[in-house]
């Protein structure tokens, strides 16, 4: 074997453990939140990361171009560089999404200032706490934006003047979408990845020896990371994400990522409904202190005498603080990786179809 | 709004007895008022803000409310109607704050302080991000502003994106200009005591708007090229230029560079695509008649509107052009290089790089053509469509005194006697021969005027003319000057000669049958048929402009 041959075999085996151990550490090591937090988040984004940059020295390094136009090369390569479009649009989905967890995140401050440390916890408080929390259960309930129609967005809110005499928790709560929030007009993210998803196949035979199955991998990788975060994020249209995209089993580098996938899948089957605000595990969280909160500021009367009762609410609020701490930590750094993503991503492509478009002259007769 | 003072200060006054623990009840009483209060201020403020969208002024009388007022403070219930900021359109126009009235504003950062103060300022953001980024998103929505994903934007017919562009240069703009100052000025009034939120806040808001923009713009940067696309990426990428947001951060900053570079990168391709696209025309059908090709007009005509943008250009190329990796021979040069085609020592040590990409352009236009000209057997015809075409070119550069600047006047010069060499070489090809059987010289044989070499002349004359008459007649050239000069040249140089020999030797021929049978044309005859030369036949006069 030619050792030009043999370096190219070790580098293509060498990408392939790289993917495996890298999702291999995301399934058994998911590190401080588990799944889907936030920590998770970011480590599955930098693995992305890491991955593409491996994926486009595997294909450029030292290969004359014109492989690249060569089959089955020239109807995969064009096929993966339009994935990598459907992932831009994504990656703005999850970070305007992102942002909107953001917004939840200072509602939920809002409540832990009001109810943290306060000995002993009154009228004043409780209420302060229930509006900021009527506001958040709100939030999270319409978090599905769009779908089939965009429309501007409506004043479904409305700051009431002193007509509005209703009780603190039915008055009409000023949400949070805008324009950012919507990709494009008819844009799902759900009918996205299952775009992406949908003419992926496997390599076989021969195709196995060549560049295919790295650029499977790579297509792999690329719509299990999206697919994971629009999971995770609440973003424009999210009903209907497929949950069956396994990776044939005959791939012992998929071996981690199967396993991932069947269990966000399953997180999804149990967690997940309509308008239901993602997986993001800090926000699951925050969900249900939330409803536990909202039980005890309605049921609250000055003063409160069992001490039960205190102790509880103390530790759900010393939990909310610490999913606020958890979001104030890692939102913007997960925002700017995502949008490290964006970028890589529109660079790649550009590189990618300049070799192309140069291999296509090369191949190209002059007349 | 005097209530408004009024519940600030109670609130103020209550802020001091919170931390008293001995007194429960009372401290309860007293959060409960003050939170209240806020929650109050929290809606009016609210309120005001989205004052600016109701379109009629609302107007109610003043009403007893202040000792109403004073009881809702204690007892926590909403009270009789309140005297309202009137709202003026009219003001509107002319005020500095997006819809809003001084007094508005002055309301505004009332309740902002107090509410800062009393300790509820995320409540006060929040209210404050909520109605001014749905304001905003309803002024871009009136603009004809349309969310358009990445995906969709590759997908998009280019007569579309197209008609999408300039709504999107203009609106962004627009928020530039007039939206954006406004909403510093208004964050800055109604938080003015609190700089460092005005600061966030104002940036939170532009960001959001600002990032759809970059977005849109990144797709744009990314579709397909072709050369009609050049224009409106020129303009996209004069719009990124102009955007200074104010207090923005310095990552946005650096988004939008990037794509700016990314969309200036794209442009220098497309036009650099001309250059491959002249040098790829391989085309083997000669223009009939030897006329302008379709490649020289589409050339310069493209270039004549790229000039428009010669600013631009200039600064695209000279802030992204980079060295291409494989392709050699269309490799940009930088500054500096001075090793043009054709340029030799003239070439200024300094032409940017946009100057050399056109002088290759020009280069590479010249070489088409000069090969071309080879498919025409004809060497006359061949010389003829080389003064079309060059003619053509120079025309259009001197009619603009741009392109003239850029492409310089040594350029011009040489192009000049270019065209005149051609004209030379036509007239030694067509006319050398025929003048050959005017020569004076040879007709006498042994020191007479011998009949024979004269009929051998004058048929050879006329076979020959007929020719060039009948043949040159469909030859076109466009350009009148350039025609009148041919003619005249012509003229210039054969009548005379005919006429001489006419002068001469037609006296040899008897009268009548054998005259008429060797001398078919008069001087005036020659004329006319002259001035017949490169009038075109029907369908290469179809063709002319």
């Amino acid at each position: 074997m030619d050792p030009n041959h043999e370096l190219e075999l070790e580098d293509l085996e060498l990408f392939q453990r790289n993917v495996s151990d890298r999702f291999a550490d995301l399934l058994d090591h998911p590190g401080d939140g588990g799944l889907l937090s936030i920590s998770w988040l970011r480590k599955l984004v930098d693995a992305f990361l890491c991955c593409e940059a491996e994926f486009k020295a595997v294909l450029i390094m030292g290969r004359e171009p014109t492989q690249l136009t060569k089959p089955p090369l020239d109807r995969l390569m064009p096929e993966l560089l339009d994935r990598a479009v459907k992932a831009l649009d994504i990656c703005n989905a999850v970070s305007a999404g992102v942002e909107s967890v953001r917004h939840c995140q200072r509602l939920a401050e809002i409540t832990v200032a009001a109810l943290e440390n306060q000995n002993p916890i009154g009228d004043g408080q409780v209420k302060r706490a229930r509006k900021a929390l009527g506001a958040l259960v709100a939030s999270l309930e319409e978090k599905d934006h769009g779908g089939s129609h965009y429309k501007t967005p409506e004043r479904s809110w409305s700051f009431g003047r002193r007509g509005a005499t209703a009780a603190v928790k039915d008055r009409p709560t000023a949400t949070f979408r805008s324009l950012s929030m919507i990709v494009g007009k008819n844009w799902s993210a759900a009918k996205q990845i299952h775009a992406m998803w949908a003419n992926l196949v496997a390599p076989r035979g021969a195709e196995l020896n060549g560049l295919a199955l790295p650029v499977y991998i790579m297509n792999v990788v690329m719509v299990f990371v999206m697919w994971a975060l629009v999971a995770a994020v609440p973003c424009q249209d999210r009903v209907g994400l497929p949950l069956h995209i396994q990776i044939p089993r005959q791939f012992a580098w998929a071996h981690s990522l199967n396993g991932l996938q069947e269990k966000i899948g399953e997180e999804w089957k149990k967690k997940e409904k309509k308008g239901s605000a993602g997986l993001l595990e800090e926000m699951q969280k925050m969900e249900k202190l939330s409803q536990g909160l909202i039980e005890f500021a309605d049921g609250f009367q000055f003063p409160v005498e069992e001490e039960g009762k205190l102790e509880e609410v103390a530790a759900q609020v010393k939990e909310m603080a610490e999913v606020c701490r958890r979001m104030d930590e890692g939102l913007v750094p997960l925002q700017q990786q995502i949008r490290d993503v964006f970028h890589q991503a529109v660079r790649s492509r550009s590189e990618m179809m300049e070799l192309l478009e140069h291999a296509g002259k090369i191949s190209q007769p002059m007349m | 709004m005097e209530i408004v003072n009024r519940f600030s200060r109670l609130a103020s006054s209550l802020n001091e007895f919170r931390s008293d623990p001995d007194h429960a009840h009372l401290v309860n009483r007293i959060g409960s008022i003050h939170q209240r209060a806020m929650s109050y201020l929290e809606d009016e403020f609210g309120f005001l803000l989205q004052e600016h969208t109701n379109q009629q002024p609302v107007q109610e009388p003043d009403s007893a409310g202040k000792s109403s007022s004073a009881k809702a403070a204690e007892t926590g219930e909403e009270g009789s109607p309140l005297p309202e900021s009137q709202s003026k359109p009219e003001e509107e126009k002319e005020s500095p704050y997006p819809g809003y009235s001084e007094e508005t504003v002055t309301n505004l950062s009332n309740i902002a302080s107090q509410m800062i103060a009393g300790g509820y300022e995320s409540e006060c953001c929040q209210v404050y991000m909520i109605v001014r980024r749905h304001a905003l998103d309803e002024t871009l929505i009136q603009s004809g502003f349309e969310k358009i994903s990445i995906d969709d934007v590759q997908k998009m017919a280019w007569e579309n994106l197209e008609r999408e562009i300039p709504i999107m240069t203009s609106i962004i703009k627009e928020c530039a200009s007039v939206h954006f100052p406004k909403e510093h000025k208004l964050v800055h009034s109604v938080f003015s005591n609190y700089p460092s939120l005005s600061i966030s806040l104002f940036s939170n808001l532009s960001r959001g708007i600002l990032i759809q923009f970059l977005n849109f713009a990144e797709g744009v940067a990314m579709s397909k090229r072709s050369t009609e696309k050049l224009f409106k990426f020129l303009d996209m990428y004069e719009t990124l230029r102009g955007l200074y947001p104010e207090e923005s951060e310095s990552e946005l900053k650096t988004e939008a560079t990037t794509v700016k570079g990314r969309i200036g990168e794209a442009a220098i391709n497309i036009f650099s695509d001309l250059e491959h696209s002249i040098k790829n025309d391989h085309g083997k059908t000669p223009v009939p008649g030897g006329a302008v090709h379709p490649l020289t007009r589409y050339t310069m005509n493209y270039l004549k509107y790229a000039f428009e943008y010669k600013s631009t250009l200039e600064n695209v190329f000279r802030d992204h052009s980079k060295i291409e990796r494989a392709d050699s021979t269309s490799r940009p040069r930088f500054e500096g290089d001075s090793n043009q085609a054709g340029g030799g020592g003239d070439q200024d040590n300094n032409q940017s790089p946009f100057a050399g990409q056109l002088a290759r352009i020009m280069d590479f236009l010249d070489q088409n053509l000069e090969s071309k000209s080879q498919l025409y057997r004809d060497v006359s015809l061949c010389c003829i469509f080389m003064m079309n075409n060059g003619r053509y070119i120079l025309q259009k550069i001197k009619s603009s005194p741009e392109i003239h600047c850029v492409m310089g006047d040594p350029w011009c010069r040489r192009k000049s006697s270019d065209l005149r060499n051609y004209h030379k070489g036509y007239q030694r090809e067509t006319w050398s021969k025929l003048l050959g059987c005017l020569a004076q010289e040879g007709v006498q044989v042994h020191g007479k005027v011998s009949k024979t070499v004269l009929k051998e002349r004058f048929k050879n004359f006329n076979i020959m003319f007929d020719e060039i008459h009948r043949t040159q007649s469909q030859w076109v050239v466009s350009d009148e000057q350039l025609q009148s000069e041919l003619r005249v040249s012509i003229a210039a140089v054969v009548i005379p000669a005919y006429r001489a020999f006419l002068g001469r030797f037609s006296q040899y021929f008897t009268p009548g049958r054998q005259y008429e049978k060797y001398v078919k044309y008069q001087a005036e005859d020659i004329e006319n048929c002259v001035e017949e030369l490169f009038e075109g036949n029907a369908s290469s006069i179809a063709r002319r402009r």
